[in-house]
């Protein structure tokens, strides 16, 4: 099991566009992939639940916990790494 | 070729239509055989999860076709709702509740019904209109179970029904949405609120529409075309060339009009003989502010804080608060105010971290204002942030409280003012010289007591619907009353008389900030009676100020007279339309 934090750095946070694109991200690694948002101290959701990162409510600013458990959990972590650190697919300032 | 058929319903949404029809009927395409639906085809789980595939499918497939014609934003809420049909959270809870009913449909209902509630919980704005996609989604999968057909409009359409559920209109592609006309419906019918909003007409009511568009041949025929006046209610079903053509004549002058109201833009409102009034607008968050601005907002009469402390579990810190009504402020700067709600929560939204008891009837329940009796620490972390953001941005903060109702209410809230800025002054840090404080008047209680109340603060600010709620004892969610939940009634335009009155004896000014404020022909009569100032959202002012520049003081002081006297607020509206259409002749 490896385990990451990162900051959601891209203006509209994991709502709807974003959480489809990290939904889509984690569900192509057959490690499990949990996700907390640590910033309003929600319940950990399963990231390759759309709903569940919804409703995690991860916006910008906030910090998350990655979990993954699985053959590819390093490389599932590398890619959402990536993923959050880039915008998932948004423009990020500043 | 058959005879063009005239109907009138109510104004709805304003602007003009012409185009096919596309027909839509609760009842199950008569293309699907009875019991065609998956239902009965497997067990509960199976057909369920067979169900949720084949919606994802037809999700994907429309957020292609999107992408295809270049629409990518749109398409991807269509890719984000083709993961939800499919998500562990929503199927799982389906399944479970299947397992326990043996009604797929009726569990994978309450399980998306489940899903949205929380949601909604969340209230963050973006994330409450996800919570309409999850019911959708719902809605979808359950007419796959039952083998119902939903025909989307393949052309730009313009919508006929008794009714659009919004999980319908919600699944239609906006640009395919010319207008929608309703033979049942209400002003404040889902379907209206989103034609105002997609700025396409919209017309409920329409007595005899079904029948006109049906008996022309099969339901669901395209061929059929309508014309549409959603300022007039006028409906031409099968418009003549001639008809055709004064629609079309009609379609120009609007866009004429609406461009002269962008003109407008630069210069402040006020009335065709000169008269200033204030014309400013409601925001809900921090990044509203822009299109406010853009839209010639003199400031900002309703900021809602409440974004800040929903979707959470803890409340926000001061310096969070702090650092987004500095944002708004320094956004607006000096010369434009920005008047901040304390927040307005309690009752009917679930805020974990305040461990509200819950109520039987919320609307009149322990909401707002009324919370800081016993838990004023929210309210004080709130205004020294503030005060404080006052002193960062360099502007004297303006705030109002929602929902007070009695003197012991302004009590409270101007000692809570006070308290906040002598803590903040004891440790030595920035705050506000001074903080112009006002109270919503929403509550029929505040509205009798205004002359008192105004003495002893700065501004009122009418919150219509809620006024409008409690002077005609009509829930605002019940369609039920749809009749009563109008702003215009002139009960409620009694109330507000009764308030310009209190606050002109004390000389304060005053504002409304509900939807009257942003419908034309409201902000007419409101500026008719006294008012001041009128707050409404962004895309509500350019309407606002072209009807301001259309009449005089002197007509509109009669139009005032005349609502106050009349017997209901049907009467009133067309005492304003005359005024508006009197000047153009």
């Amino acid at each position: 099991m490896r385990t990451d934090e990162m900051e959601i750095r891209n203006p509209s946070g994991l709502h709807a566009r974003p959480a489809a694109l990290f939904v889509k991200s984690a569900s192509g690694f057959v490690a499990s992939i949990r996700l907390e948002n640590l910033t309003t101290g929600s319940a950990a959701v399963d990231a390759k639940s759309i709903l569940g990162v919804m409703s995690s409510g991860a916006a910008r600013g906030h910090r998350i916990r990655v979990t993954a458990d699985g053959t590819d959990e390093e490389a599932a972590l590398d890619t959402i790494r990536e993923l959050v650190a880039t915008g998932i697919g948004e423009e990020v300032d500043g | 070729m058959t005879n063009s058929v005239r109907l009138s319903g109510v104004a709805g949404s304003p602007g003009i239509a012409i185009g096919p029809v596309w027909r839509f009927d609760v009842t199950p395409s008569t293309g699907a055989a009875p019991g065609g639906g998956l239902v009965g085809t497997g067990s509960p789980e199976a057909v369920i999860r067979a169900a949720a595939t084949e919606t994802a499918r037809q999700l994907e497939a429309l957020g292609d076709r999107l992408r295809g014609l270049g629409r990518d934003a749109e398409a991807a809420i269509f890719d984000a709702q083709g993961l939800m049909a499919t998500d562990p959270m929503l199927l799982d809870d389906a399944v479970r509740r299947a397992a326990d009913s043996g009604d797929p449909v009726e569990a994978v209902r309450l399980a998306a019904s489940s899903v949205a509630e929380m949601l909604a919980a969340l209230d963050d704005e973006i994330l409450s209109a996800r919570a309409a996609d999850v019911r959708d989604v719902g809605a979808r999968i359950g007419r796959v179970l039952r083998g119902e057909v939903l025909h989307l409009p393949v052309v730009p359409s313009i919508a006929v029904a008794e009714d659009l559920p919004p999980s319908v209109t919600a699944e239609i592609p906006p640009g395919f949405l010319l207008g929608i006309a309703l033979s049942g419906g209400s002003r404040t019918a889902h379907a209206v609120i989103l034609a105002r909003s997609l700025g396409i007409p919209a017309i409920v009511g329409v007595d005899g529409l079904l029948g006109a568009v049906d008996g022309a041949g099969p339901p669901a025929s395209a061929a059929v075309a309508i014309a549409m006046d959603g300022e007039t209610g006028e409906v031409v079903v099968r418009p003549s060339h001639r008809l055709e053509a004064e629609f079309r004549r009609r379609e120009a002058d609007l866009a004429i009009r609406r461009a002269d109201a962008s003109r407008l833009r630069d210069r402040p409102a006020a009335t065709a003989d000169g008269e200033r009034v204030m014309l400013v607008a409601n925001i809900g968050t921090p990044a509203d502010s822009g299109r406010a601005l853009a839209a010639g907002a003199e400031g900002v009469g309703l900021f809602r804080t409440e974004f800040l402390f929903m979707s959470r579990q803890t409340p926000p810190t001061e310096n969070e608060q702090m650092e987004a009504y500095r944002r708004v402020l320094e956004a607006f700067g000096p010369e434009r105010p920005v008047v901040i709600r304390l927040a307005d929560i309690g009752g009917d939204k679930a805020i974990p971290y305040l461990r509200l008891a819950a109520e039987q009837n919320p609307f009149l329940g322990v909401r707002a204002i009324r919370l800081a009796y016993a838990n004023p620490d929210l309210l004080l972390t709130q205004l020294r942030a503030i005060w404080r953001a006052g002193a960062a941005a360099g502007v004297v903060p303006h705030v109002m409280a929602p929902m007070v109702a009695t003197a012991a209410d302004l009590d409270l809230l101007l000692s809570l003012r006070d308290q906040a800025r002598e803590t903040l002054v004891g440790k030595s840090l920035p705050a506000a010289e001074r903080m112009v404080t006002g109270i919503m008047v929403e509550v029929p209680s505040a509205a009798f007591l205004a002359p008192e109340l105004a003495r002893r603060i700065d501004f009122f600010s009418i919150g219509t619907n809620d006024l409008t709620q409690y002077v005609l004892a009509a829930d605002r969610g019940n369609a039920a009353l749809a009749g009563l939940q109008d702003a215009l009634h002139p009960a409620v335009l009694r109330a507000i008389a009764g308030v310009v009155a209190g606050a002109d004896a004390a000389g304060i000014p005053v504002a409304v900030c509900g939807e009257l404020a942003g419908d034309p022909l409201g902000a007419l009569v409101l500026v008719g009676l006294g008012v001041d100032e009128l707050s409404a959202d962004a895309g509500s002012l350019d309407g606002v100020r072209a009807a301001l520049a259309r009449a005089t003081r002197p007509q509109l002081d009669e139009l005032a007279a005349r609502a106050l006297a009349a017997p209901d607020a049907e009467t009133v509206r067309e005492l304003a339309a005359a005024v508006l259409g009197g000047v153009t002749g």
